[in-house]
C-alpha cells in the first residue's frame, strides 16, 4: 500500500500504523493514580505568558529558570531576556506559585507580555504566544486574553500550531460575554472558577466552550514584592488546572495535548 | 460629470451634517452631559447593590495614555475623581491591560492597588472587584468596586454582576462616541468628495458653527431659551413636573390649531420643528 492509496489524513488509522493509537486504555481505567500518581511534574517546562513572576519569590521556590519579556518595536514586537525577573502587576506571580504548588519539579519559565507600553498591547501578547509554541514549552499558562477580533485570525493560527506541535494551551475563560481569544477555540483547555477552597478539585463541563472549573475563588496567592493576597478569578483557577496537567505530561510525555485534556476530564471530579 | 455628482453629493452631506448639528446642539443643552449622567447612575447603583464604600469608573484616555477615573460613588470614593494612572499600573491596570475580572482582599498591607492612588485619595481598600468595561472589540475602561460592608471579599457572582454594570457602562460610552464619530467620519467624507480638482470644503467644526449661528437669530434663539429652561426644569419635583406637562399639552393644542388656520411657510432662520 503506498501513501497515495490512503485519503488525506487517514495515515494513522491505516496498516501498521493504528498500533500507535492503541496507547490509552478504556476512559473508566484512568483515574488519578494512572494520570498522574507519583509525578512532581520533572521534566515539564510550564510557560507563564503573564505580567512576569518575580524569581525570588518564596512561593515560587527557585522553579523560574527563565525569563523573559516581549519588546514592542517599530516591526513586529520581539522576545527579549528579562534578567531582572519582576513582575509588574504580582499576577504572574500568582500563577507560577499555584503551578508551583501543584507540579514542584516543574520548570517554570515567565514570558511577561505587560509592561509600560501600551502599543498593541494585543500583539504583544500573541508574540509573546508564539515565543512559547516555537520554544516547545510543555504546558503554557494563558491567564488573559484577547478581545481584538483583528487578532482572531492569529490567534486561531496558533492555538492549532500550538496543538500540532504538541504544546498545551491552559487559557483562561473571560467572564464578559463576546470574543476572548485564544480561550474560546476548542483546542486549548479552557478554564473557569469554582468555590470548593481545593486545589485537587476540578470538574469537566461537557458543554463548551469552557470545559473546566478549577478552584478560583478566595485563593491565597503570591503577589508583588514578595507579599501574598487573596485573589478571586478565572484567572486563578487556570494555574490549578495548568498545574495538573504538568503532573500529566510528567508521567506520560508521549500524551498528545488531546489526551491530556481527556485525561484531565476523565480524572475531575464527579 | 463626476464633479458636479461630487459636488451634488457634497451639498447633501452638508445639509445632512447642519441637521445632526441641530439635533446635538439641542440634545446638549437639555440633557447636559448623558454619558457622564447614565455612567453616575451606573456607579451610584453598583455602591448600593453592592452595600460597598464605593465605586468607580476609570476610562483610557489615548491621548495621555492614562487610565482616568472620571465618575465615582459612595461616602470613599470622591477622593480619586480626576486622577490618573498609568494603563499598566496596579489592578486597574491589569484588568484594562489583559480583560480579566478580578477580586482581592485582605489587601491593605500591600501595593497591589498601586499604593500612591490610595495614598492620594486617603483611602486604603480592604477589598475590591475590578472589571473590565468592553466593547464589541476593544476593553475602554475599568470599573472598580472597593469595599463590600456586608462581607470581607468579593465572590464569583459579585464579579458576574460588576461585569453587568460594567456592560451598562460600556453601552452608554459606545453611544456618545459614536454620536462624537459621526462628525469625524462626515468630515473625511467631505474630504473625499471634494476630489484633488476641488477648492477646500468647509470643515465639519465650521459646518456646524454656521448651522448654530443660523438658528441663534430671530424667533430660534427662543427655542434655545426654552431648551435651556428645559434644562434646568429637569430637576423640579414631580409636582412642578406635572404643571409643566400640562401647560406645554396647552401650548402644543394652541400652536396645532394656529397651524391649522394659516398654513404659511416661515421665513428666515432654520425651522424650528427641524430641532425637535
Amino acid at each position: 500500500m503506498t501513501e497515495l492509496d490512503v485519503p488525506a489524513w487517514s495515515e494513522p488509522f491505516v496498516g501498521d500504523r493504528r498500533t500507535e493509537l492503541g496507547r490509552l486504555g478504556p476512559f473508566e481505567a484512568v483515574d488519578r493514580e494512572f494520570a498522574f500518581g507519583g509525578s512532581d511534574g520533572s521534566g515539564v517546562r510550564v510557560a507563564i505568558v503573564d505580567s512576569g513572576v518575580e524569581r525570588d519569590h518564596p512561593a515560587v521556590g527557585g522553579a523560574l529558570v527563565g525569563s523573559f519579556r516581549v519588546e514592542p518595536t517599530d516591526e513586529d514586537p520581539i522576545v527579549v531576556e528579562d534578567p531582572d525577573a519582576i513582575d509588574v502587576v504580582g499576577h504572574g506571580t500568582a500563577c507560577a506559585g499555584i503551578i508551583h504548588a501543584l507540579a514542584p519539579a516543574a520548570e517554570l519559565v515567565s514570558v511577561r507580555v505587560l509592561g509600560p507600553d501600551n502599543r498593541g498591547k494585543g500583539t504583544n501578547f500573541a508574540a509573546g504566544l508564539i515565543w512559547a509554541i516555537e520554544q516547545g514549552i510543555t504546558v503554557v499558562n494563558l491567564s488573559l486574553s484577547s478581545r481584538s477580533e483583528e487578532l482572531f485570525g492569529l490567534f486561531h493560527e496558533l492555538t492549532d500550531e500550538a496543538y500540532f506541535g504538541n504544546v498545551l494551551l491552559v487559557s483562561a475563560a473571560n467572564n464578559v460575554p463576546g470574543p476572548s481569544y485564544p480561550s474560546l477555540f476548542s483546542s486549548v483547555v479552557s478554564v473557569a472558577a469554582h468555590d470548593v477552597a481545593d486545589p485537587w478539585t476540578w470538574y469537566y463541563n461537557p458543554r463548551p466552550p469552557v470545559e473546566f472549573g478549577g478552584y478560583g475563588l478566595d485563593v491565597d496567592v503570591a503577589w508583588k514584592d514578595g507579599e501574598r493576597t487573596v485573589a478571586t478569578g478565572n484567572s486563578f483557577a487556570a494555574p490549578h488546572i495548568t498545574g495538573i496537567a504538568a503532573l500529566i505530561r510528567a508521567k506520560h510525555p508521549s500524551a498528545t495535548p488531546f489526551e491530556v485534556k481527556a485525561m484531565l476530564a476523565a480524572t475531575a471530579n464527579r | 460629470m463626476a464633479a458636479d455628482r461630487r459636488r451634488r453629493l457634497g451639498r447633501d452631506a452638508v445639509s445632512l451634517l447642519e441637521a445632526i448639528a441641530l439635533r446635538a446642539e439641542v440634545g446638549r443643552r437639555v440633557q447636559g452631559d448623558s454619558a457622564n449622567a447614565v455612567l453616575r447612575s451606573i456607579v451610584e447603583a453598583t455602591v448600593t447593590l453592592f452595600d460597598a464604600e464605593a465605586a468607580s469608573i476609570a476610562l483610557y484616555d489615548a491621548a495621555s495614555d492614562r487610565l482616568v477615573f472620571e465618575v465615582a460613588a459612595g461616602e470613599q470614593g470622591q477622593g480619586v475623581l480626576g486622577i490618573s494612572i498609568a494603563p499598566d499600573q496596579g489592578i486597574a491596570g491589569y484588568v484594562f491591560r489583559t480583560g480579566q475580572a478580578l477580586a482581592l482582599s485582605d489587601v491593605a498591607q500591600d501595593a497591589r492597588f498601586g499604593r500612591a492612588v490610595a495614598e492620594q485619595t486617603a483611602y486604603l481598600p480592604r477589598s475590591i472587584v475590578a472589571v473590565p468595561l468592553v466593547t464589541d472589540d476593544r476593553t475602554i475602561g475599568v470599573l472598580e468596586v472597593l469595599d463590600k460592608r456586608s462581607a470581607a471579599a468579593f465572590s464569583l457572582r459579585d464579579i458576574e454582576l460588576a461585569s453587568v454594570f460594567a456592560r451598562q457602562a460600556a453601552t452608554a460610552i459606545t453611544a456618545t462616541r459614536v454620536e462624537r464619530d459621526v462628525a469625524s467620519l462626515l468630515d473625511s467624507a467631505l474630504r473625499a468628495l471634494a476630489g484633488p480638482g476641488d477648492p477646500e470644503p468647509a470643515t465639519v467644526s465650521e459646518i456646524v458653527a454656521a448651522a448654530i449661528e443660523d438658528v441663534g437669530r430671530d424667533d430660534a434663539s427662543r427655542l434655545w431659551a426654552l431648551a435651556d429652561v428645559i434644562a434646568r426644569v429637569r430637576a423640579a419635583d414631580p409636582g412642578q413636573l406635572e404643571l409643566v406637562i400640562d401647560i406645554l399639552g396647552a401650548l402644543d393644542r394652541q400652536t396645532g390649531r394656529d397651524r391649522s388656520r394659516r398654513r404659511r411657510p416661515r421665513s428666515g432662520g432654520a425651522d424650528p420643528r427641524e430641532t425637535r
